[in-house]
C-alpha cells in the first residue's frame, strides 16, 4: 500500500494498519510500543490519516522511547523530536514505535533489548539495521511510510534487505532535535517507503530548517514529487567500480549490471569510476572510530539520573556506575571503550583526529566524482540478507567486508543524499541499488531514482505471506 | 628567608543574558529550584544546543573591554567527564578556539599603574547546583547551562593586594560594560588562584597551590596572606609543597586542604558536532564594540579632563555605576557638572540616606536634577532653596512647580533689590558709620536685612554688591 492508497483509506487507515501490525509483529518482532490513535491533526496535510511507524529513537511526547536499551527501557519524553512534529501537522499517524539495534549502534538489528526482527522475505534472516523494525513494516505491508535513521548506512541497507525504497537526504535537510542520537556529525533522519514518489513526497514534509538544530538547513524546501520528470539522455550515473570488484555474489554482480545496461539502452550516460582502493578500505575503520568517539560522549547524558532506569548505590557516583553498568549491553560499552580510547589525549591525534583527516579526504573524492556524473551507483550490499545465525561469522577483514558492506558511509561522511531501491532478486531473495548526488541536490537524486524503478519496475513490493 | 609570591587567577564570570547559553530557558538567580529548566538544559536524549547570540555578543564586549584580540570563528568543544552536576556529561566550552587570546587590564596601586595580562578568555556553561543533605542529595538544574565566560590571567601578580585590585578591576570593568552582576557573593563571579612561592633569587617558580571558594575580594588577601606564611613557613623547615586543591575557610579565615591534585584529568576534548563553526562578520564585531557602554577608566578621564571635576569627586561617582549612571543622564540635560556632582554626592546622598532609600529607589529622576542645576545655574533660586527643592523632587515633585508654589524664588531683579538696599540704608545710618569705621561685619548685617525684607527671595550675591556699592557712595 503507497500513501495514496493509505490517504484513500481515511480515517480506517490507522486501524488497519495498527490491526495489521498487531497480527504480524509475532512473528516479525518488528514493534516495542503500540500508540493509540491520536487523531489527524490535518485533514489537507499531505499525510492526512497516513499511519506512521517510527524507529524507537525519535523522541514521543508521553510515548516510551527506548532506542532498544535497557536503560531508556521507562523513559516517556516530554516533548516530540521535529520529524514527529512535521509528520504530526502533515496528518499523519503515528501507530508504532519500531525496534532497532540499540542505540541505533548496529547494522543488524539483532542487538535490540527485545530480540532480533525478522525479514518478511524468509524469518530466519536479518531484517538489517539499525532501522530494521521501521524496514520490515514497510515490506510486509503494514505502513506506507516509518522513519528511521541513518548514521552509516542504517536505513539504506535495510532497505535492500527488505525490497523496499530507503531515503537519506542530505545532512542538515531534516532536522534531528529529538532524535536520540548515535553520532551526531553522521546521524541523518532518513525513511522507508514503497516507492520512489512518495520517497520524494515525505521529503516535503519532513525537510526544513528547525531553529532547535543548528546543523539544520536554509536551503528552501521544494515539491520533490512534481520534480520527478527526466529524460535519460540526460541522466549520467557513475558507476563504482571498486564495489563491483570485490564483489563474490556472481548473481547480484549480474542483476546490477544488467541494470546498468538496461540504463544504458535507455540512452542514459554510463561513467565507470574507480576510486582509490585504499580509500574505500579506510572508510570503515574511519567511520569506527569517529562513530564510536561521538557516541561515546553522546551518551553520556544516560546516567539514571534525570530519566531512564536508576539503579540504586550510596552515592551520586555510585548511582551513575551502576545505572550505565546494568543499563548496556556488552556490545554498547565495547564501543564506548573503542570511542574514549581514540579520544584519549595520547591517541587522540593517531586516531580520532586521523580519521577526521580520511574523512576530509573521501569527501573531497567523492565530492570530485560527482561533479563529472549525476550520481554515484553500485548495489547496496553484496549479499542478501544474512542468516539471523551466521550474522556473527563475518570476517571484517576482507575487501568485500570493509568495501562492499560498508561503502555507503561515504554519504554520511560528506552528507551527501543517497537512496536505495530494489533492483531485482536473487534466490527469491531482495537485493537493492544504492545512488547518490551532490549535497542538497536531492531533485537529481530523484529522478535519477525514479528513471530507474521505472526501468526495473520494481515498486510498492509487499511480502505479506510469511 | 624571604620568597616571591607569583599568581595567576582563573574568573568564571555569568554573562546577565536573559536565557541560557545554549537553551532558550530563562534564568534569574533567585528563582525556585528547577524552574529555570528545558529538555536541553536537563539533556534529555536528542536535544541539541543552539548558540545564545546574546552571550556571544556579551563575550565579545568582555574582550574588548580587556584588550584581547578576538577570534572571528567562533567554535566550541566538548570537555568530557561525569559528574551528578553535569546532565550531558560533557561541558560544551571553547578549549582550541577561544574567543579572545592575549589581552590585558591596568591596575594602580597608590598611583603606580601595572599591566596583567590576560592569556584568554573563552564561553562555556554552567553546571548544577548540589545540596548534599544527611542521606541524599538534591540538584537545582536551574543554573545548569548559563552562559559564564572563563577569563585566566598570566601569572602576573605577586602580592595578594594586586590580585585583589585584579579582581576588584575586573569586577568594576564587567559590571560597568553590563556583561555580568559579578557577584562574588552569588557566585555570579567565581575565581580559582593559583599560587606559588619561589626563593625570591630563583628563577623557576614554585610548587603551585590552586585555592577555591573565595567568595570576597576581602578573602582574597586574606587567603593569600595566608598562604605566604603557610607555605613559607613550610619551605623554611625544609619541607616540600605539594600539588594541592585547596579552599579558604570561612571562619578559621585559612586555606584547607581539598586534594591532592593526582596527574590531570584527560577531559578527551573534541569539537562539538551539533554547532558547526560560525564566521562572524568583522562590521558585526566592529559594531557591537562601537556600541558598548563606556569603560570606567574612560570615564575617570571625561569626568576629569573635560568636565573638571576633582579627583575626590569622579572617583566618589565611579565608585557605584548607578551614580555614575544618574550623573551621565543628568548632565545630558544641564552643564554645570560641579554642581550636579556635588548636589548627587553630597545632598542627595544625605536625603536618600535619612530617607533609607537608594538612588533608583527614590522618585528623583535626571531629568528633575538637571532641571534644579539649571534653576541655581539661571540665579532663579539660591543654593539653600535648592536644597528644599531637591528634598521634593525625591518624593517625586516636579521642581519648578514646586519652587512656585512655596515661593521660592529668587529675586535677581536690580532695580527692584536696589530700592530695598537703599531702603535698608536708609533705615540704619548707624550700620553705615560702623562699616566706614572699619567694622566690616555691619556689611552682612545690612545683606540680611535686605535678604529679611524681600522675605529670603533677593539673589544674595546680587544683594551684597549692591550693598557694597551703595556703601562706597555715601
Amino acid at each position: 500500500m503507497n500513501i495514496q492508497e493509505s490517504k484513500n483509506l481515511g480515517g480506517a487507515a490507522f486501524k488497519n494498519s495498527y490491526e495489521k501490525a498487531q497480527k504480524y509483529n509475532e512473528k516479525l518482532n518488528a514493534i516495542v510500543t503500540f500508540v493509540e490513535d491520536e487523531g489527524c491533526q490535518n485533514q489537507q496535510g499531505l499525510l492526512a490519516n497516513v499511519p506512521v511507524a517510527v524507529k524507537d529513537n525519535f523522541s514521543t511526547k508521553g510515548v516510551k522511547t527506548t532506542a532498544c536499551s535497557n536503560i531508556l527501557a521507562n523513559y516517556q519524553p516530554v516533548f516530540d523530536a521535529t520529524a514527529i512534529k512535521k509528520l504530526k501537522e502533515a496528518g499523519a499517524k503515528i501507530f508504532a514505535k519500531a525496534s532497532m539495534d540499540e542505540l541505533a549502534m548496529g547494522g543488524t538489528n539483532l542487538t535490540a533489548n527485545i530480540g532480533p526482527c525478522h525479514n518478511p522475505y524468509d524469518l530466519k534472516r536479518i531484517s538489517g539495521g539499525s532501522s530494521g523494525g521501521s524496514a520490515v513494516l514497510v515490506a510486509s505491508g503494514v505502513t506506507p511510510l516509518a522513519l528511521g535513521s541513518d548514521t552509516g548506512d542504517s536505513v539504506r541497507k535495510p532497505a535492500a534487505y527488505c525490497g523496499i525504497v530507503g531515503t537519506k537526504p542530505s545532512y542538515g535537510r531534516i532536522s534531528r532535535y529529538g532524535v536520540i542520537p548515535y553520532a551526531s556529525s553522521l546521524d541523518h533522519v532518513a525513511y522507508f517507503t514503497g516507492n520512489v514518489y512518495d520517497a520524494a513526497l515525505a521529503l516535503e514534509v519532513l525537510a526544513g530548517r528547525d531553529d532547535l538544530d543548528m546543523t539544520s538547513s536554509y536551503e528552501p524546501v521544494l515539491n520533490y514529487s512534481q520534480l520527478l520528470d527526466y529524460d535519460f539522455s540526460k541522466l549520467s550515473f557513475g558507476v563504482i567500480d571498486n564495489v563491483i570488484e570485490a564483489m563474490s555474489n556472481q548473481k547480484i554482480k549480474e542483476t546490477f549490471l544488467k541494470l546498468i545496461h538496461d540504463l544504458e539502452a535507455k540512452g542514459a550516460k554510463v561513467k565507470h569510476i574507480h576510486f582509490d582502493n585504499d580509500l574505500l578500505k579506510a572508510l570503515f575503520p574511519t567511520y569506527f572510530i569517529i562513530a564510536n568517539a561521538e557516541a561515546s560522549a553522546n551518551h553520556s547524558n544516560l546516567d539514571g539520573v534525570r530519566f531512564g532506569v536508576r539503579e540504586k548505590g550510596d552515592s551520586m557516583e555510585e548511582i551513575m556506575i551502576n545505572s550505565r553498568t546494568k543499563g548496556f549491553s556488552s556490545f554498547i560499552k565495547k564501543r564506548f571503550v573503542v570511542g574514549s580510547y581514540s579520544l584519549f589525549e595520547e591517541n587522540q591525534e593517531r586516531l580520532f583526529r586521523k580519521a577526521q583527516k580520511v574523512r576530509r579526504l573521501v569527501c573531497e573524492s567523492f565530492n570530485e566524482s560527482l561533479k563529472d556524473v549525476d550520481v554515484l551507483i553500485a548495489p547496496a550490499s553484496g549479499q542478501v540478507a544474512p542468516l539471523i545465525q551466521n550474522e556473527e561469522k563475518q570476517d571484517e577483514l576482507t575487501d568485500e567486508y570493509l568495501i562492499c558492506e560498508n561503502y555507503m558511509v561515504f554519504a554520511n561522511f560528506a552528507g551527501l543524499p543517497s537512496i536505495t531501491l530494489p533492483m531485482g532478486f536473487v534466490d527469491d531473495l531482495p537485493v537493492g541499488v544504492n545512488l547518490s548526488a551532490k549535497a542538497f541536490d536531492e531533485v537529481t537524486m530523484f529522478r535519477c531514482a525514479k528513471a530507474l524503478e521505472d526501468v526495473t519496475g520494481l515498486k510498492d513490493l509487499v511480502k505479506e505471506d510469511f | 628567608m624571604n620568597y616571591q609570591m607569583t599568581i595567576g587567577i582563573e574568573i568564571h564570570m555569568e554573562l546577565n543574558t536573559k536565557t541560557k547559553m545554549f537553551s532558550g530557558a530563562p534564568y534569574h538567580f533567585k528563582k525556585e529550584a528547577n524552574t529555570c529548566t528545558n529538555e536541553v538544559d536537563l539533556a534529555l536524549p536528542g536535544t541539541l544546543p543552539c548558540v545564545n547570540q546574546m552571550a556571544v555578543k556579551k563575550a565579545i564586549e568582555a574582550c574588548a573591554a580587556l584588550n584581547l584580540k578576538i577570534d572571528p570563528l567562533v567554535c566550541f568543544d566538548r570537555k568530557n567527564y561525569y559528574y551528578s552536576d553535569l546532565p550531558k556529561g560533557y561541558q560544551i566550552t571553547q578549549q582550541f578556539h577561544p574567543i579572545g587570546r592575549d589581552g590585558y587590564l591596568t591596575i594602580k596601586d597608590e598611583g603606580v599603574s601595572k599591566k596583567i595580562r590576560i592569556n584568554r578568555i573563552h564561553m562555556e556553561e554552567d553546571t548544577a547546583k548540589q545540596f548534599h543533605l544527611h542521606d541524599e542529595t538534591l540538584i537545582d538544574f536551574n543554573r545548569a547551562g548559563v552562559p559564564l565566560i572563563e577569563i585566566v590571567s598570566e601569572p602576573d601578580m605577586h602580592t595578594p593586594r594586586e590580585a585583589a585590585l585584579y579582581v576588584e578591576k575586573l569586577r568594576q570593568i564587567m559590571t560597568y560594560i553590563g556583561v555580568s552582576d559579578a557577584k562574588m557573593e552569588e557566585g555570579s563571579m567565581r575565581c580559582d588562584i593559583n599560587v606559588s612561592l619561589a626563593r625570591a633569587d630563583s628563577e623557576e617558580l614554585g610548587v603551585k597551590v590552586e585555592i577555591k571558594n573565595l567568595n570576597s575580594i576581602a578573602n582574597i588577601e586574606t587567603a593569600l596572606k595566608y598562604e605566604y606564611e603557610r607555605q613559607s613557613e613550610l619551605y623554611d623547615k625544609g619541607e616540600t609543597i605539594t600539588q594541592d586543591t585547596r579552599r579558604f575557610d570561612e571562619k578559621s579565615q585559612t586555606t584547607v586542604l581539598m586534594r591532592h591534585k593526582e596527574g590531570s584529568i584527560d577531559y578527551k576534548y573534541f569539537p562539538e558536532p551539533n554547532i558547526f563553526p560560525i564566521a562572524l562578520k568583522e562590521d558585526y564585531i566592529k559594531e557591537i564594540i562601537a556600541k558598548m557602554d563606556e569603560l570606567p577608566d574612560v570615564k575617570l578621564e571625561r569626568y576629569e579632563k573635560k568636565m573638571g571635576l576633582s579627583a575626590y569627586d569622579a572617583n566618589t561617582l565611579l565608585s557605584d555605576k548607578e551614580l555614575a549612571n544618574f550623573f551621565d543622564e543628568t548632565m545630558k540635560l544641564c552643564d554645570n557638572a560641579k554642581l550636579a556632582c556635588n548636589m548627587l554626592v553630597s545632598e542627595i546622598q544625605g536625603l536618600l540616606s535619612k530617607l533609607g532609600q537608594s538612588l533608583c529607589e527614590s522618585k528623583l529622576s535626571p531629568g528633575a536634577l538637571a532641571k534644579i542645576v539649571k534653576m541655581v545655574d539661571a540665579g532663579e533660586i539660591s543654593s539653600k532653596q535648592a536644597k528644599e527643592v531637591l528634598s521634593a523632587a525625591i518624593d517625586g515633585a516636579d521642581p519648578s512647580e514646586f519652587a512656585q508654589k512655596m515661593g521660592l524664588k529668587q529675586n535677581s531683579n536690580e532695580d527692584e533689590i536696589l530700592k530695598l538696599v537703599l531702603e535698608v540704608l536708609n533705615e540704619n545710618p548707624q550700620s553705615i558709620s560702623d562699616f566706614k569705621n572699619g567694622k566690616d561685619r555691619a556689611m552682612g548685617y545690612l545683606v540680611g536685612q535686605v535678604m529679611k525684607k524681600s522675605k529670603g527671595q533677593a539673589n544674595p550675591a546680587l544683594a551684597s554688591r549692591l550693598v557694597k556699592e551703595e556703601l562706597a557712595k555715601r
